[in-house]
């Protein structure tokens, strides 16, 4: 009896061992990569590259277009917000915040693929092309500090609140550099990108060495750095010259990209439709139309930079906007899809010619040249002193780098505030100036950054 | 050994002797069997007797001889001629006597000082009564195996095959007892009637007794588990509502909200309040041993439900691990019933309409005057109504004909006067048909059914058909059980537009956007949209058309096959060791399929979405793989009647993948629509794309339970779980969890024996650990994954990684008691719980300069503690009438106790907070302050309780307007029957409970007035002049700001379901000869809603309201026969 009965618990040990024995416990995930095998040679390092090149977006133009004077908000824009272009945002406004994520975002991609790359020995042809990277990589790490330095400074002066410069990847919180302190690091990581990127490579959709010199160029600017402005926008604009008067309009078509030095490459249909941010193809609602500011500032008749930005459609009729913002119409697949322009030499000039104004006085030279170049029938103007030739600089920014991500930072630049025209406030109800005193005159850092980073301190008067 | 005998005894008789010997033997067994137990306690005397054809009286001196027996008997009783045989050895009494008498009509009693007394049974016979029957149950099928008892006699009999019976009572004044487990004892007092037939009712009462966890089942009153049962005439029948909404009301403290109307959509439930933040709230669900999806229900059929167990304490969940923290709901499906094989058959038909037909929006005239109000007031032109209006300056100064037009384009716009409910909104029709057939004997039983369903949504192009089928089979033979259970469901589900979505141009908001005097149509049959809009002469913005036309150029439609199969078979190795084995496999596939008519406006108009402008087709598939498997032993034996010992130790695994792909396709023939077939390949301008992962998990688990019962009265139970799983860091991998619990069956004690009053009384306490599911695989991992740019592929991390990732542990301490009164007539349960998650996943915003945004972090705590109660009664209870009454509600209070070491609050969505101290789901928003009545400038307070007209969220938002999550749920029931006639009724409310609704937002803005329609509070309530006190609503100019007052009350209370039926008298159907049972039913659902809420529908479990799809209102009838 006791030996039947130990048989039975034996096979129902040996069927629980049985049972034991599919425990499989080992799984690694199937669609993610872990970060030991992220980077392993140097085409992984030109994917992590490409992962940061991704995150650079059109952000700065729609910054400038809300908040600045060169776009309306018509009434026929029922399907957006307005509280931004009214200058009613706050910390709590993704409009205006969501920037600082991205950016930094993109940030720790550059920093990760940097310390990704240190950890490899690279021979032969490899040296070369992971130096490259390397030059791209600190180009766009100085480049995105840049731009959310142009967005969430406190002003562009010495000792003004700037943004933290990560100069690796780690989870922290870190307090606000100093404007000066961003300038310098950034110029750092420039010297030392333009060192490592061969004059030969021409890729316009990534950073060439001609676009590190236009980077340079416009940082010294914001730097108030007259010498170094004209000795970058220079090289630049000695590199690249100005598209001719033929080639301009197809310059917003992707038709070429003449003078243009750098741009991101946006294809299919998952990457971003600049042109949807001024258009809606969905209902047919102009979201953000040309500012009647500007399109004033304007000869209509003889410059090329009219019709190419600015659409007049009259079948538009009733509250509908008949104006539309024609720059960013695209290529012919899909409306709207378009490369987004980062440097041109237009803007070179203006920024040489802005320096050579504030030192040398020798700017009208680069002032006609680049209206000569845009306008049909163009008469060279000699103007009355720095004043105005700095006035006229900046009419002509504003018409030249139209939507281009500019305006506000050039009127911030100057501590001048944004005006409105009554016609361009009406539709969406908006205020006519946003004050020097105002909050909204700096963007805020977003309220989660305030609240989980005590270090950072918000600009002033939000 | 002498039992066998008896038996033996007995069935030969059976086999061979009439009816009458057979019930005239039993009653004399079961005397035998009652006298031996009190016989028990005498020596052990042993017989050895070998004598053929022997008289009876010379074999009685024969054992006087062997045994200190002696015999007692009349010599009229005990002739000497009669001659029998005997051949025994070793003996007993009884063997030898039962031998000794079987050919006799004798008995006898083993009296004191071994004195055995033979009388002829045949003396008690004369004054009997012979009481003939049947006993069929309520649907009119015979019931095999019935006892059949004389109430304080030994005197019993069973049914037979047919269900008939024939017992042998003294007289009219005996009582039978007539009963068999699953239904209602029933007691008759047998009086002048020699035929009793008899109808018994499925005693639900008795699966309440029990408490099935899965792995273990015990007596309730020996179970110290806070557990609520839901009988399958509560889940049944119930039209178009998947199984977990059917459970909503049922189980006090189980939250359950319907996530959409959309039918066939799952609900969301939580249970004793939410314990998680960032992890999963949703219980897990446990259908005939298999762990199953917990959101998918579109195929499960609910008729075929028995039974619906929720286990809510630590010592049920426990034996869980590290999935049971939400609780778990267990399922049973039904059993064939040994006996004729029994078909049934349910029809129902009806039809729904929106279940609250609250719609407050302008209609034409109310617009246009609207519209000129704020031209007159603004100079501002919201549309014709300024445009043609007679107080428009360029009215006055025109010509006679063009003012003459104006008045006619006014006049004609007044009377379009569209409602676009009835353009969006259908009433829908609903149908199902369900087929059931069981039996079996008592080794093999079997339950299959079949079912259809079809139900129409409210709104159009949204339905759900179904067509489910089950198949159970369950055996016994000897000491070797098991079963199988397979289920597969198809079903088709068809979406709509945009649910949910405030974008114009989705179907539901459509309804509230679009403008009243907009008709979608021309005289010519036209749609009239903004693709062809410019050749008509239109007013209006187009938007409501423009919905209209997506809708009816689109489908949205997913079809899902699920099979859910589970296998368990048992061997009795021992009396008191079983080798259980458990195996399940839960599949399903979904097939998600959205097509863009390219001949459409909406299709050809060139966006990402139509790349192309040719329409889209895209088409994918998902895939679910569950399988479980689970062996044990289960050692159960009661040691000298007193200590009743269980312990069982099991081996579980559960292994999931999930599978998806995809593909979207552009560039569609409009000749070959909703097929691959019609896409564009090759093609740069319509390049199709791919999509779709893998994942997969698993958990192995080693566990132990064990219970003691001291007398019936005491319990003690403890559990243990051994959980190792996949998605956890390889450090964290193996966990235990624990549960131990008491139970005090006080009715059992002496002094509460007696006291009728009370007929149930136990207590119960149980206090374990648990943990909630995670809800990746691989969260705790950092990992890379792919991006593009400029169309070439590129890498970036994905997520940060936390390898101190770790389970949410719930700890929940348990008491509560089940009180009957007057023989259960009123049945209370009360319980009261403290649920606290530690170790909870924060998803910790983080500084922006770490590039990402958010870590998964273990630090967070929070409270859930509540008292749930659950009273019963019968009204009245006679034989023809009775009324019962029921409510239930759980109470529970949730607060988050710590949320990481380094920050106190953080945002929550764009409206909420998760702050230390506040219940989880607390709105932060500034508080409005109403209108100023002078200039009709919004005002809002600031924190310092001072009123502003400047705005300022940041400054000014605080945490007065509620949570999210409701602190007070439940419902009440009532059901009456009269003879054939049954109704019940359902009640559920959810109260304390305040949601955002965005909708106002739309509607109630002069940001969106000028292009959508407003509500009638924008003509009525806005402030228009200088002293207006009582304007809701500020200027029209001044912008609509997020404050409190959108933060409203979305507790509701709604008559869920009516139901009434009558059963077709007996009588009526005899004559068709295999017509059984019929009962014919009407029902309502969502019959009535008593709520503040504005919006659409409040029982809606998002986090705002944005025109969601609102709960119907379902009426059917239906039949019910049994063959």
């Amino acid at each position: 009896m006791i030996n039947q009965l130990y048989k039975k618990y034996v096979l129902v040990l040996f069927v629980l061992a049985i049972g034991t024995s599919c425990t499989k416990l080992d799984f690694k995930p199937t669609d993610t990569i872990p970060p030991d095998q992220a980077f392993r040679n140097v085409n992984d390092i030109n994917l992590g590259l490409l992962g940061a090149y991704a995150l650079v977006d059109y952000s700065m133009i729609s910054l400038s277009t809300i908040t600045s004077d060169e776009a309306t908000f018509p009434v026929e824009n029922s399907v957006g917000n307005n509280d931004a272009f009214r200058w009613l945002y706050n910390s709590g406004s993704g409009s205006v915040t969501s920037l600082y994520y991205d950016y930094y975002k993109a940030i720790d991609r550059v920093n990760r693929t940097i310390e990704g790359m240190d950890l490899l020995t690279f021979t032969g042809n490899d040296v070369a092309t992971a130096n490259r990277y390397r030059g791209e990589l600190l180009a766009l790490r100085a480049y995105l500090h840049f731009e959310l330095l142009r967005s969430y400074a406190e002003a562009y002066r010495p000792g003004a609140l700037g943004v933290t410069y990560m100069k690796k990847s780690q989870l922290g919180y870190p307090a606000r550099d100093n404007f000066e302190a961003v300038i310098a690091a950034a110029n750092e990581d420039l010297v030392a990108a333009k060192a490592l990127i061969p004059a030969t490579f021409n890729d316009k959709t990534r950073v060439t060495k001609l676009a590190v010199s236009a980077m340079q160029a416009r940082v010294a600017l914001y730097a108030k750095n007259w010498a170094d402005a004209i000795i970058y926008a220079t090289e630049v604009i000695n590199a690249s010259p100005l598209a001719s008067k033929t080639q301009f309009p197809g310059i917003w078509k992707d038709a070429n990209d003449d003078e243009v030095i750098w741009k991101l490459k946006r294809v299919g249909t998952t990457d971003s439709n600049l042109g949807g941010l001024f258009y809606r193809q969905t209902g047919g609602i102009v979201s953000y139309a040309p500012a009647f500011k500007l399109i004033a500032a304007f000869d209509q008749v003889n410059d090329l930079r009219y019709p190419a930005y600015i659409k007049f459609d009259a079948t538009r009729t009733g509250t509908k906007s008949k104006y539309l913002v024609n720059k960013y119409i695209g290529g012919t697949t899909t409306p709207g899809l378009t490369d987004i322009k980062m440097f041109r030499t237009g803007e070179m000039y203006l920024i040489r010619a802005e320096a050579e104004a504030e030192s040398t006085g020798d700017a009208a030279g680069d002032l006609n040249k680049l209206r000569a170049a845009r306008i049909n029938g163009y008469v060279d103007v000699t103007f009355a002193g720095k004043t105005a030739l700095i006035e006229a600089i900046y009419t002509e920014r504003y018409k030249e780098l139209a939507l281009e991500g500019h305006r506000f930072f050039d009127l911030k630049r100057r501590n001048l505030a944004v005006e409105r025209l009554e016609a361009d406030a009406a539709g969406a109800g908006s205020a006519l100036t946003l004050s020097l005193t105002q909050a909204q005159y700096a963007l805020p850092i977003p309220a989660v950054e305030l609240s989980v980073n005590k270090n950072v301190i918000q600009n002033p008067n939000y | 050994m002498r039992k066998n005998i008896l038996f033996d005894h007995l069935c030969r008789y059976a086999a061979t002797n009439s009816l009458f010997l057979r019930i005239k033997l039993t009653g004399l067994i079961v005397l035998i069997m009652c006298v031996q137990v009190s016989a028990g306690s005498f020596a052990q005397q042993k017989i050895n007797i070998n004598a053929s054809k022997a008289s009876i009286t010379s074999l009685l001196k024969e054992i006087e001889k062997q045994t200190e027996y002696r015999f007692v008997y009349s010599h009229n009783t005990l002739s000497n001629d009669k001659k029998t045989s005997l051949n025994v050895s070793d003996a007993s009494l009884q063997e030898t006597m039962s031998y000794l008498l079987r050919e006799t009509s004798l008995s006898y009693a083993l009296k004191e000082s071994n004195l055995v007394v033979i009388f002829p049974s045949s003396t008690a016979d004369k004054r009997d009564i012979v009481i003939a029957g049947k006993v069929l149950d309520e649907t009119g099928i015979p019931l095999p195996g019935v006892s059949v008892k004389v109430s304080g006699l030994s005197v019993a009999t069973a049914t037979d095959g047919n269900g008939a019976f024939a017992i042998r009572v003294p007289d009219g004044r005996a009582i039978l007892e007539i009963s068999s487990i699953g239904f209602q004892k029933q007691f008759i007092t047998v009086g002048n009637n020699t035929v009793i037939n008899v109808v018994l009712k499925i005693d639900s009462q008795g699966l309440k007794e029990v408490v099935v966890t899965g792995y273990t089942s015990y007596k309730r009153v020996e179970s110290p588990s806070a557990s609520t049962f839901v009988a399958a005439e509560k889940i049944n029948d119930v039209p178009g509502l998947t199984l977990d909404q059917i459970l909503q009301g049922r189980v006090p403290g189980m939250s359950v909200i319907s996530t959409s109307g959309q039918p066939g959509q799952a609900a969301s439930t939580v249970i004793r309040g939410i314990g998680s933040i960032n992890g999963s709230s949703t219980p897990l669900y446990v259908l005939d041993g298999v762990p199953i999806e917990g959101t998918y229900f579109q195929t499960i059929n609910p008729a075929d439900i028995e039974s619906a167990i929720v286990l809510k304490d630590a010592s049920a969940k426990s034996l869980y691990g590290s999935r049971g923290s939400n609780g778990v709901i267990i399922l049973t499906t039904k059993k064939g019933k040994s006996g004729k094989v029994a078909v049934n058959y349910t029809s129902q038909y009806g039809f729904s309409n929106l279940s609250r037909p609250n719609f407050a929006m302008m209609n034409a005239e109310q617009r246009l005057r609207f519209e000129e109000e704020i031209g007159v007031d603004f100079g501002l032109t919201l549309g014709p109504g300024w445009t043609y209006s007679p107080k428009n300056p360029s009215y006055t100064s025109g010509t006679d004909i063009s003012r003459k037009r104006a008045d006619r384009i006014l006049d004609s716009l007044r009377n379009v006067n569209t409602d676009w409910r009835d353009l969006f909104f259908q009433r829908g029709k609903f149908q199902e048909q369900q087929v059931s057939i069981s039996g079996g004997n008592e080794k093999v039983r079997f339950y299959n059914s079949l079912n259809y369903y079809n139900q129409e949504g409210v709104a159009k192009r949204t339905g759900q058909e179904r067509y489910a089928l089950r198949s159970n089979v369950d055996f016994k033979d000897d000491k070797f059980s098991g079963s199988v259970n397979i289920s597969i469901g198809y079903s088709q589900s068809s979406f709509t537009e945009d649910e949910g979505g405030t974008t114009k141009g989705g179907a539901m908001a459509s309804v509230y956007y679009a403008l009243p005097y907009e008709y979608p149509y021309a005289s010519d049959g036209t749609l009239v949209h903004p693709g062809n809009s410019s050749s008509y002469f239109i007013l209006d913005q187009r938007s409501g058309s423009q919905g209209l036309e997506r809708l009816l150029n689109t489908s949205n439609k997913t079809d899902q096959l699920k099979s859910i199969i589970g296998t368990s078979f048992a061997y009795q190795i021992l009396p008191e060791l079983k080798l259980s084995t458990k195996a399940g496999i839960d599949y399903r596939n979904s097939t998600d399929q959205i097509f863009v008519n390219p001949d459409s406006y909406y299709g050809s108009t060139i966006v990402a979405y139509t790349m192309g402008g040719k329409g889209r087709f895209e088409e994918g598939s998902r895939r679910n793989f569950n399988i479980v498997s689970t062996t044990g032993l289960t050692y159960n034996k009661v040691f000298n009647k007193l200590h009743d010992v269980e312990v069982s130790g099991f081996y579980e695994y559960v292994y999931s993948n999930f599978n998806s792909f995809g593909f979207v396709g552009y560039g569609i023939d409009g000749r070959l629509p909703e097929t691959p077939a019609g896409v564009t390949n090759g093609s740069s301008t319509f390049f199709p794309s791919v999509n779709g992962g893998k994942t997969r998990s698993a958990l192995a688990s080693f566990m132990g339970v064990g219970r003691y019962t001291y007398n019936e009265k005491y319990t003690v139970t403890g559990s243990y779980r051994y959980d190792g799983s996949t998605k956890v860091d390889p450090t964290n991998k193996w966990h235990g969890f624990y549960s131990f619990g008491a139970n005090w069956n006080a009715k059992k004690e002496d002094f509460l024996a007696g006291v009728e009053a009370i007929s149930n009384l136990s207590t119960r306490i149980s206090y374990g650990l648990t943990a909630s599911p995670i809800g990746g695989d691989f969260n705790y991992l950092a990992t890379y994954g792919s991006t593009s740019y400029g169309g070439v592929n590129g890498i970036r991390p994905t997520t940060p990684g936390n390898p101190e990732y770790d389970w949410e542990y719930v700890k929940e301490f348990n008491t509560g008691f089940d009180l009957g009164l007057c023989k259960n007539r009123l049945n209370i349960t009360v319980d009261y719980y403290n649920r606290i998650t530690s170790n909870m996943f924060i998803n910790q915003p983080l500084s922006a300069t770490g590039g990402f945004s958010s870590l998964n972090l273990s630090t967070g705590k929070m409270r859930n503690r509540g008292i749930e109660f659950d009273i019963n009664g019968d009204v009245i209870k006679t034989r023809d009438f009775t009324w019962n009454i029921g409510a239930n509600a759980g109470y529970n209070k949730n607060k988050i106790l710590h949320v990481t070491d380094l920050i106190d609050s953080f945002p929550d969505g764009d409206t909420r907070v998760i702050q230390v101290g506040l219940p989880y789901g607390t709105y932060l928003a500034p508080k409005w302050a109403g209108v100023d009545p002078k200039n009709g400038d919004a005002l809002y307070y600031n924190k310092d309780g001072s009123i502003t007209n400047v705005y300022n969220s940041n400054a000014q938002s605080v945490t007065e307007s509620g949570s999210l999550y409701p602190t007070f749920t439940g419902g009440f029931n009532t059901s009456l029957s009269y003879k054939g006639i049954t109704a019940s009724a359902l009640f559920t409310f959810v109260a304390d409970v305040m949601r955002w609704n965005n909708e106002d937002f739309y509607t109630e803005s002069q940001r969106y007035a000028p292009t959508t329609n407003q509500s009638v509070r924008m003509l009525n309530d806005r402030w228009k002049k200088e002293g207006d006190e009582n304007a809701i609503l500020q200027r029209y100019n001044q912008p609509r700001n997020y404050t409190s007052k959108d933060i409203q009350d979305a507790s509701f209370l709604r008559l869920r379901n009516v139901n009434i039926g009558y059963i077709i008298p007996k009588g009526l159907l005899e004559k068709t000869g295999f017509i059984k049972g019929v009962k014919v039913f009407v029902q309502g659902q969502n019959l009535l809603t008593w709520t503040k809420w504005r919006g659409l529908d409040p029982e809606n479990n998002s986090v705002y309201g944005r025109f969601q799809y609102p709960n119907t209102r379902t009426y059917t009838a239906g039949l019910n026969v049994n063959f």
